[in-house]
């Protein structure tokens, strides 16, 4: 596709000589804009409208229903509908939960990890990013029926080396979902950012930390007082996409909600009940409701996080 | 490392600040503080990969059991080793089905990805390279699409796939796996970091169309991060199941993820299943790790949102 | 096809179905754009059919090998629950569902009150109503009127570990009294060790419960709903179970998990409460302990006096806008109620369904293996179990919501939050929300 546009394109382009002129790059920027915006306006911004549209609607039905639904403009009916329903409420409590858990341990388990390999004393660097990055390649699926066994009381060399450690704990006990959910996200997405990190590490001026090294500054200053303020750029970008993928959380608790024995309701976060509502109980209107609103809050916080980056200095 | 230096921006920006504070920590320690430190940093690193390594061992053995032993044996070991077993029940079910999975999801993840990176590189290039009015509002509205959740999006999808037709044909999964709103994203930085000014500048002067540029120049240079945006979006495609799972009824098409979603959605009222969907997702990310030990020189460079020196 | 609903239709009353199963015929004569029963040879009716019950495609492909003026093409959905029913759902409202669709009991009622599916009262004349469990057909009827071809009855047993019941001293129990004794000797034995698991993950194994202590939760009457949760037969089960969790005599884990599947492999677990297919399932999971397990009926609430619920089981229907409403019915009469179709599901697979038409059981028995209960005649078993189903239980409009509540409020109640008795009220007041909210008529009895 995009040899096509390029193939015409430079034909175009070299009628008009050698000059840069406004109008020439303006026909270049809207030739190798346009495939993207295509595909983006199909298969992203009219399903967005179309949700936005569905939201207003819902099904009646009569009787006891044998004849099938008629469908009515509801106005914002579904939405202070999503926004009265406590299940869907809920999901955000636990969201935040799920954040306040899981971001400190992401971040900071990362970016300590990372200074280790970054220290003159680890060993074998390259192994130890291929071996934590490669859960990554994991399908949320393969990787939630993998921790499922990993948590399952009886079986779990995990828990039973838990239980001798005096350290029992039920991962699937109502305490233990966080908790699990948590662990698996941290266990696919810790290398992933530890690779990010210490590749900004690796970039800081070596000089720098040499001269510091002569002024008498140990790991610990090294660390704190000069590589983690000159990361900060990466820090803040890991942050924000760790906000994102936090929101869009709905792969591993819908498996394990679904036959492992865990306490993982079908509605416990947003984007489970925008899907509950959706396929489970047909009401189209609600989930798209529910949608809606769960993309407002993902562009509200990512603005709070890009804003406060911002002011900060840092650029992603 | 032989992967291009990546330096921050904000790197030289804070350099001053930091060289006038004196640390008055003593230079040089004694060598037995030292092998201890050196012990306990490895230590912590060896145990971090034993938890990112340990789940994955478990997929190989437990791929290697028959039903009985993978639900009610000790799984990290060979005990009730069946591995030629599960690897014919893959193969003979229904006339090896799985592997008609297998290749429409090189299909789809492979041209998915390649069209994805293209058509991301050419627009994260253009906004990276170009001025022209509503630039970053444009850009803000790519970046607003980061934001939205998957499952939004797949019901009006596959209604909009009814109405054009192409519900249950390649097409319903292969189009929106070409667009990745974080590719384009990606591209930018890369953009800035990997193609230089002046090489497009010197292009132009040898009287190359802007386009030419791009293609022969640009594409080019900005190689490595093309790699890691088709190695993610590749992954990102293999990996998914719902929008398969909304848009295809027909087997023939689905890719691996939708089959061994049903396959372990089967497996509860059939624990014969079980073994089939261990052994099918071992199967299923060995070309993904594959690619990720032999790439990873291109994916690790390509990681940084930084810019090439 | 349009249906004069306003009319009010009476109760469920048998006298009438005949009547209304003419009315449905005239309605379908009348309606243009059906295609006719079969095709030719050169030009034969092709269906589309979907399901994801293992045996499937074999059975298609044994029909297709067999027929050449209808063809079948089947396309294989995930299982109901994880997927499969809101695919269905997704296509029924995009207007491109298959002709054939396999959906379980307790979904039928759903689809039906959302007017997913036809009317095929025209083609339940009493001939073939009579090849069928009368239990299966009342499950299949609602407003008077036949929506689906009953697959298989899925009656509720107790599969048991006889060499552990033995080596106790336990003899089986034929009432919930004496499960409970049973269950309390055996936790005394082996103190790990629980008679049966209640599966805190299927609100159907509760409900079985429910149903068979005589509860009825749904209902049709004139063109309302009636949704009552809470009588009294269902407090007592609830009551019973609360009891049996609260004194940890049962385990909890969830049905077919590592966790459950494990304790079996461990022999922590000793007995299993599940549907006639649950043989099947249980010979794959443990092929170790081969005849040392037993069947028995499920216990009851009275001794003279067996019952039993059923759990899961499944039904072909025909989605509303199908135009071969004739040939999907001949497909799915030729699965359930001909030799050869039960023959080809069943060789495909080692599933222990018992089929909805009792002429066909011999068949069944004779193709499943019974060498893992002792060779013990498992179907004899079954035909007992199900004809002590009771026939008034029916599925109400909204099993999604109803059992998406009872399911949370069960992991709630297994974790000690919440208590059956409680989670009978949560799934009330889901269903007639969900009820309600789609502008169904509905009678809330409690």
């Amino acid at each position: 596709m995009s040899s096509k546009t390029a193939g015409t394109g430079t034909t175009k382009a070299r009628t008009t000589k050698a000059r840069t002129t406004k109008a020439r790059t303006g026909i270049a920027a809207a030739a190798l804009l346009t495939p993207f915006f295509a595909l983006f306006t199909v298969a992203m911004i009219i399903p967005v409208g179309y949700a936005v549209y569905l939201s207003l609607f819902t099904e009646k039905q009569s009787g006891l229903g044998f004849d099938g639904p008629r469908t009515v403009f509801h106005g914002l009916g579904n939405y202070t509908a999503a926004l009265g329903d406590e299940a869907f409420r809920d999901g955000f409590w636990v969201l935040l939960g799920y954040c306040a858990l899981y971001i400190p341990l992401m971040v900071g388990g990362a970016l300590v990890i990372s200074l280790l390999l970054d220290t003159a004393m680890a060993r074998a660097r390259r192994f130890f990013q291929l071996a934590l990055f490669l859960p990554h390649a994991i399908p949320g699926l393969i990787a939630a029926l993998i921790w499922i066994y990993l948590y399952t009381p009886g079986l779990s060399p995990v828990v039973s080396a838990m239980e001798s450690g005096g350290i029992g704990f039920d991962f699937f006990s109502s305490e233990g979902t966080l908790p699990a959910i948590v662990n698996i996200a941290l266990w696919e997405w810790l290398g992933y950012n530890v690779v990010i990190f210490y590749a900004s590490l690796q970039a800081v001026d070596r000089s720098l930390l040499e001269a510091a090294t002569v002024d008498g500054a140990g790991n610990w200053r090294l660390a704190f007082a000069i590589k983690i303020p000159l990361i900060r750029s990466s820090l803040m970008l890991v942050l924000l996409f760790t906000v994102i993928g936090s929101l869009q959380l709905f792969t591993e608790p819908l498996i394990l909600n679904r036959g492992s024995g865990s306490a993982v309701t079908s509605t416990w976060t947003p984007n489970m009940y925008a899907y509950s509502a959706a396929f489970e109980r047909n009401d189209y209107g609600l989930a798209a409701a529910a949608s809606v609103l769960i993309a407002l809050v993902a562009a509200l916080l990512s603005f709070v996080v890009t804003r406060f980056s911002n002011r900060k200095g840092a650029r992603a | 490392m032989t992967s291009p230096t990546v330096v921050d921006p904000t790197a030289q920006l804070q350099t001053p600040n930091h060289r006038t504070g004196r640390a008055p920590v003593p230079a040089g320690r004694p060598t037995a503080n030292r092998w201890l430190s050196k012990t306990a940093v490895n230590g912590v690193l060896l145990i971090a990969a034993v938890y990112t390594l340990f789940p994955l061992i478990w997929l190989v053995t437990a791929a290697t059991k028959d039903a009985g032993n993978l639900l009610g044996g000790d799984v990290f070991s060979f005990e009730g080793f069946d591995l030629g077993h599960n690897l014919s029940e893959l193969t003979s079910y229904q006339d090896g089905i799985y592997f008609q999975w297998y290749g429409n999801s090189l299909l789809y993840a492979g041209i998915g990805a390649l069209g994805c990176s293209l058509v991301s590189v050419a627009a994260g290039y253009a906004f990276d390279k170009y001025r022209f009015r509503g630039k970053e509002k444009l850009f803000a509205l790519v970046l607003l699409g980061v934001l939205l959740p998957s499952t939004a999006l797949s019901l009006p999808l596959y209604l909009l796939a009814v109405e054009t037709g192409t519900v249950n044909t390649y097409w319903s999964v292969l189009i929106p796996a070409l667009v990745n709103p974080f590719g384009v994203y990606l591209a930018r930085i890369f953009s800035a970091g990997y193609i230089p000014d002046e090489a497009l500048e010197a292009a132009r002067i040898d009287g190359a169309g802007e386009l030419r540029a791009f293609w022969s120049i640009g594409l080019r240079m900005i190689m490595p991060g093309f790699v890691t945006i088709f190695l993610f979006q590749f992954t990102a495609i293999w990996n998914n199941f719902f929008l398969p799972l909304v848009m295809l009824s027909d087997r023939e098409l689905y890719p691996l993820s939708l089959g061994l979603f049903n396959w372990h959605s089967n497996a509860n009222a059939d624990p014969t299943f079980y073994p089939m969907v261990v052994t099918g997702s071992l199967l299923a990310v060995t070309p993904l790790i594959i690619a990720f030990v032999t790439l990873q020189r291109h994916w690790k460079a390509g990681l940084t949102a930084g810019s090439v020196k | 096809m349009s249906h004069p609903w306003s009319r009010p239709i009476r109760t469920v009353v048998s006298a009438l179905t005949a009547l209304s199963a003419l009315a449905a015929l005239g309605a379908c004569s009348g309606e243009g754009g059906q295609a006719p029963a079969r095709g030719t040879a050169e030009d034969p009716v092709t269906l589309t059919f979907w399901a994801w019950t293992k045996g499937s495609k074999e059975v298609v492909d044994a029909f297709n090998a067999s027929h050449d003026t209808i063809k079948v093409k089947f396309e294989e959905i995930p299982s109901g629950g994880l997927g499969g029913y809101p695919k269905i759902a997704n296509a029924v409202k995009a207007g491109i569902a298959p002709d054939l669709l396999s959906i379980e009991y307790p979904q039928l009622s759903q689809f039906v009150s959302q007017g997913s599916l036809q009317d095929l009262s025209g083609f339940l004349t009493e001939d073939v109503k009579k090849k069928f469990l009368p239990q299966a057909v009342e499950l299949t009827t609602l407003g008077g009127r036949n929506w689906a071809i009953p697959f298989d009855a899925s009656p509720q047993v107790f599969y048991y570990r006889k060499d552990f019941f033995e080596k106790h001293d336990i003899a089986p129990p034929k009432t919930w009294d004496e499960f409970r004794t049973a269950a309390e000797k055996i936790k005394k034995a082996e103190p790990k060790t629980r008679i049966a698991t209640f599966f805190p993950d299927d609100p159907t194994f509760f409900q079985a419960m429910a149903w068979q202590a005589g509860g009825q939760w749904f209902d049709t009457a004139g063109d309302s709903w009636r949704v009552d949760t809470t009588d009294p037969a269902s407090v007592k089960a609830a009551e019973y179970w609360q009891g049996m969790i609260d004194d940890q005599l049962v385990s909890t884990a969830s049905s077919f998990s590592p966790e459950w599947t494990g304790s079996l492999k461990q022999g922590t677990t000793v007995g299993y409460l599940g549907a006639s297919w649950g043989a099947g399932v249980l010979s794959g999971i443990v092929t170790e302990q081969k005849g040392k397990w037993a069947a028995a009926q499920v216990p009851s609430w009275d001794a003279g006096r067996p019952a039993s619920g059923m759990i899961g089981g499944s039904t072909f229907a025909v989605s509303k806008d199908s135009r071969k409403t004739a040939a999907a019915v001949e497909f799915a009469l030729w699965m359930s109620t001909t030799e050869a179709g039960i023959k080809a599901r069943i060789g495909a697979s080692t599933s222990s369904a018992l089929p909805a038409a009792p002429g066909l059981v011999p068949v069944a028995r004779k193709a499943f293996d019974t060498s893992f209960f002792g060779g013990q005649d498992l179907y004899s078993l079954y035909e007992k179990a199900g004809a002590s189903v009771d026939p008034d239980w029916l599925w109400g409009p909204s099993t999604g919501a109803t059992n998406n509540a009872l399911g949370d409020e069960l992991s709630n109640v297994v974790g000690g939050s919440s208590t059956l008795r409680k989670a009978l009220g949560t799934a009330h007041d889901a269903t007639v929300a969900d009820a309600k909210k789609r502008g169904l008529n509905v009678e809330d009895a409690s």
